[in-house]
């Protein structure tokens, strides 16, 4: 009793090998069945991602100017102008948008703050672009005597160089310091814009107080912290002019009569009642923190994106069956097994696609058929040791086990490397080079565990058989050209 | 052994090869896309198409700057014309495409993109950053793993070669692509760096694969003389070690060996390009292309070029060390 537990019998043993390639080959063959119900269920919890090159749609970039905040604040901004754009292009009634903050990554000299908007299935951005960038920007800004007085400097100038002809004005500076010709307004920016706002409302003037009754007024209510910045700049200011911008317009400019703690300001600024109600709506629904500008645009039309999609799975499928001959004529038997493994390869990697989930795009779906071609790699080095030691005399099981063995040290070292560049490739990359880094990184370890866990499993379960005997199972064993 | 016993033809081959393609690439040059330099591409499809001259006359009348308008077809095979201007802003964006789908039947804007010159720029750099990371990491790997190789070549040679091996691979697919940026307009996109990226893993695998054998072989065929010395009260053990066979022989080999893996697996991959190439679409076409070239560019280099390339070495420490 004790004999047969140490030393199992042979056909326990074959009987165990045999159990284990079953099981896999069932897990297999249900997660080809999960991956297979996910894509073409469309109710599907995991289904395919489709970047927009293949679903056809728009993909925006627009640059931040964060110039005049604060660094520390900025990542806190960015957030706050993602879910504004957010809402925005949700009223655009989109299915699955997509808007994320990208920060250029440190070899630019500045970082550069972007915001990346995705929109599947729209092909016409101009609605898009004027949907986001209808977006007023709100801002409050101190009038300035200092920039006053450069202004009114800057116009006297100005008639004076239009009446006598020919003369331009070239440089002006004011103690030595080159001024800006272009101030539109003589404000200053207090810090306090539309970021703060929490909502805003249409209001109609009381008829008492001498203003003149039922003027449309917008009502905006800051948040706490908002609230405490105006109650400051009021405080500080009594007796000054503040500015109300709107998208860069002065739209009005009242005095500040005493400190404001409230947390509430009033907007007055001759609206009819229509116009009012639309800033109120457009307000709440988002001022920008801070402006922006689109600076890169991508439309890829739908009915294009299904075809790219469509090719790149015939062609995956060829390079799949091509791929497979070659390793049954040359291999025969383990070439079978590789098929095999090969098969597990791209159902894990689908399961993987579904499941994390990968954004697939043209060049992933190219990255991933080259991976085919590449992922028997592991495989060819272990039949090539096994060949040589099935040659020299050995069993084709004992070969198998040597041939693992063998070719264990050269897959290492080839995927170490392998999975470092992906490493490097994913931290550097855009966010194009970074999904196929992904990918690509994916496809190594998924292909090590294929070959040195899959085709291990059955490789060894095969009978064995010596290059000696001269049988057809010995010749399947074999592999090229000859016998 | 073929690799070995020609490898002053194979170098000089190689040598050809490299010379022949910084040639190309410095006398054609590389038609950089838009992804960049910044710019914008139009892609704009008919049932029937106009003239190319008419789209011509149509876009030069807005004022664009340098323009250039390529036939082409989408990918439903219609006929098509990209059009590539400096980048647009959203108002000549709908001018432009306003008076070109116009021109012809069921014209339609099927593709369209606008750069800025920052992300352009950006990208350059990107692309510059991550070459030059991902070849300090392969020689610091490759001296590292085989840090146990000893004589008579050492292992930062090795790291070394892989990397002159590299270069080549990589110089074989972006004069090609130098070439058909000249001859046929295709531009430099962000698909040519993943191409050049994944010829760079490639060639880097194949060439692990053959020292790795190498590595196998000389531990096969050495024997070791261990000694005993005392410096300062502390014993230290010296190993050294002399091969039993001539160490071109054992890289000879050690090609060998490897010879049917590395054309075995370079047939795997180049057939799944084949099918890249013909069944995949026009998106992807270069890409296959540019992959092929450098597929077999890495096949032909880490049989002919790798191995031969440090006995070469190899011979020169002897002859310096025979002159002594």
């Amino acid at each position: 009793m004790s004999e047969t537990k140490t030393q199992p019998s042979e056909q326990s043993v074959a009987f165990l090998r045999w159990f284990r390639s079953i099981v896999l080959v069932g897990i297999i063959g249900w997660l080809m069945l999960t991956v297979y119900q996910n894509a073409t269920s469309s109710e599907a919890e995991n289904p395919f991602k489709l970047g927009l090159d293949l679903a056809g749609g728009s993909h925006l970039i627009y640059e931040a100017d964060v110039s005049g905040v604060d660094p520390l604040e900025v990542p806190e901004l960015m957030a706050v102008l993602r879910d504004v754009i957010e809402r925005r292009v949700n009223i655009f009634g989109v299915s699955e948008p997509i808007v994320q903050v990208e920060r250029s990554s440190f070899v630019t000299e500045e970082p550069i703050e972007r915001l990346v908007v995705e929109l599947p299935g729209v092909t016409d951005v101009s609605e898009a672009v004027a949907e986001i960038g209808r977006t007023p920007l709100l801002e409050f800004k101190l009038y300035s005597a200092d920039l006053a007085g450069q202004q009114s400097a800057l116009q006297n100038l100005e008639s004076l160089t239009a009446s006598s002809s020919g003369a331009v004005i070239g440089d002006i500076s004011i103690n030595g310091e080159t001024i800006d010709r272009e101030i539109s307004e003589p404000f200053e920016d207090t810090g306090l814009t539309g970021r703060y706002l929490e909502t805003a409302s249409l209001e109609f003037a009381g008829s008492g107080g001498g203003q003149l009754s039922n003027e449309p007024l917008v009502s905006v209510r800051f948040t706490p912290e908002g609230g405490k910045l105006f109650a400051e700049i009021t405080r500080a200011n009594v007796g000054e002019q503040l500015g109300i911008f709107l998208d860069g317009d002065l739209i009005s400019a009242p005095v500040i009569n005493e400190a404001i703690t409230g947390g509430t300001a009033i907007i007055s600024g001759g609206f009819t009642p229509d116009e009012a109600r639309e800033l109120a709506q457009n307000l709440s629904f988002g001022a920008l923190p801070v402006p922006i500008e689109l600076q890169s645009t991508q439309t890829v039309g739908a009915s294009l994106g299904a075809e790219v999609l469509d090719k790149g799975v015939k062609a995956g499928m060829l390079g799949f069956g091509l791929v497979m001959l070659f390793m049954i004529v040359w291999y025969r038997l383990p070439g079978l097994v590789a098929c095999i493994a090969l098969v597990s390869y791209i159902t894990m990697m689908l399961a993987l696609f579904q499941l994390i989930p990968v954004t697939l795009t043209a060049a992933g779906l190219a990255g991933f058929i080259l991976s085919l071609g590449m992922a028997v790699d592991a495989n060819v080095l272990v039949f090539e040791r096994m060949k040589e030691e099935y040659r020299s005399g050995s069993s084709s099981r004992e070969g198998a086990q040597t041939g693992f063995k063998r070719a264990w040290s050269a897959i290492r070292d080839g995927n170490i490397t392998s999975l470092l560049s992906a490493t490097i490739l994913f931290w550097f990359g855009t966010s194009m080079v970074k999904g196929f880094a992904l990918v690509f990184g994916m496809g190594i370890l998924v292909s090590m565990f294929s070959a040195l866990f899959i085709t291990r499993t059955l490789l060894i379960t095969l009978p064995e058989a010596r290059k000696s005997d001269g049988s057809v199972l010995a010749r399947l064993l074999g592999s090229g050209l000859n016998k | 052994m073929f690799a070995i016993n020609n490898k002053k033809i194979f170098l000089i081959i190689a040598a050809v090869i490299m010379t022949s393609s910084v040639v190309i690439i410095g006398a054609l040059g590389l038609n950089l896309g838009i992804d960049f330099t910044g710019g914008s591409l139009t892609e704009v499809a008919y049932q029937t198409a106009p003239a190319k001259d008419k789209v011509e006359s149509a876009v030069s009348q807005h004022d664009l700057g340098g323009v250039s308008v390529r036939e082409s077809l989408d990918e439903s095979g219609d006929a098509a014309y990209i059009i590539r201007t400096r980048d647009l802003s959203e108002s000549e964006r709908i001018e432009l495409s306003e008076s070109v789908t116009a021109l012809g039947e069921g014209g339609e804007i099927t593709r369209f993109t606008s750069i800025g010159p920052v992300i352009g720029q950006e990208l350059r750099d990107k692309a510059g950053w991550a070459i030059f990371g991902i070849v300090s990491i392969i020689i610091l790997y490759v001296a590292f793993a085989f840090a146990g190789i000893g004589t008579p070549v050492s292992s930062w040679m090795y790291g070394a070669v892989t990397i002159f091996v590299l270069i080549h691979d990589v110089l074989v697919p972006t004069a090609l692509m130098s070439i058909l940026g000249y001859a046929a307009g295709i531009e430099v996109d962000v698909l040519f760096v993943m191409a050049l990226l994944a010829v760079l893993g490639y060639s880097v695998n194949d060439t692990i694969v053959v020292f790795d054998r190498v590595r196998e072989n000389l531990q096969k065929n050495r024997t070791e003389h261990r000694k005993k010395r005392k410096e300062v009260g502390i014993v230290h053990e010296d190993v050294t070690y002399t091969l039993t066979k001539p160490y071109d022989e054992i890289v000879g080999s050690a090609v060998s060996g490897t010879l049917s893996r590395s054309i075995n697996t370079s047939i795997t991959t180049l057939v799944a390009l084949t099918a890249l190439y013909l069944l995949g679409g026009a998106v992807t076409q270069t890409f296959a292309l540019i992959l092929f070239a450098g597929v077999l560019a890495g096949t032909y280099s880490s049989i002919c070029i790798a191995s031969p390339l440090v006995v070469t070495y190899a011979q020169y420490l002897e002859r310096k060390q025979g002159n002594k």
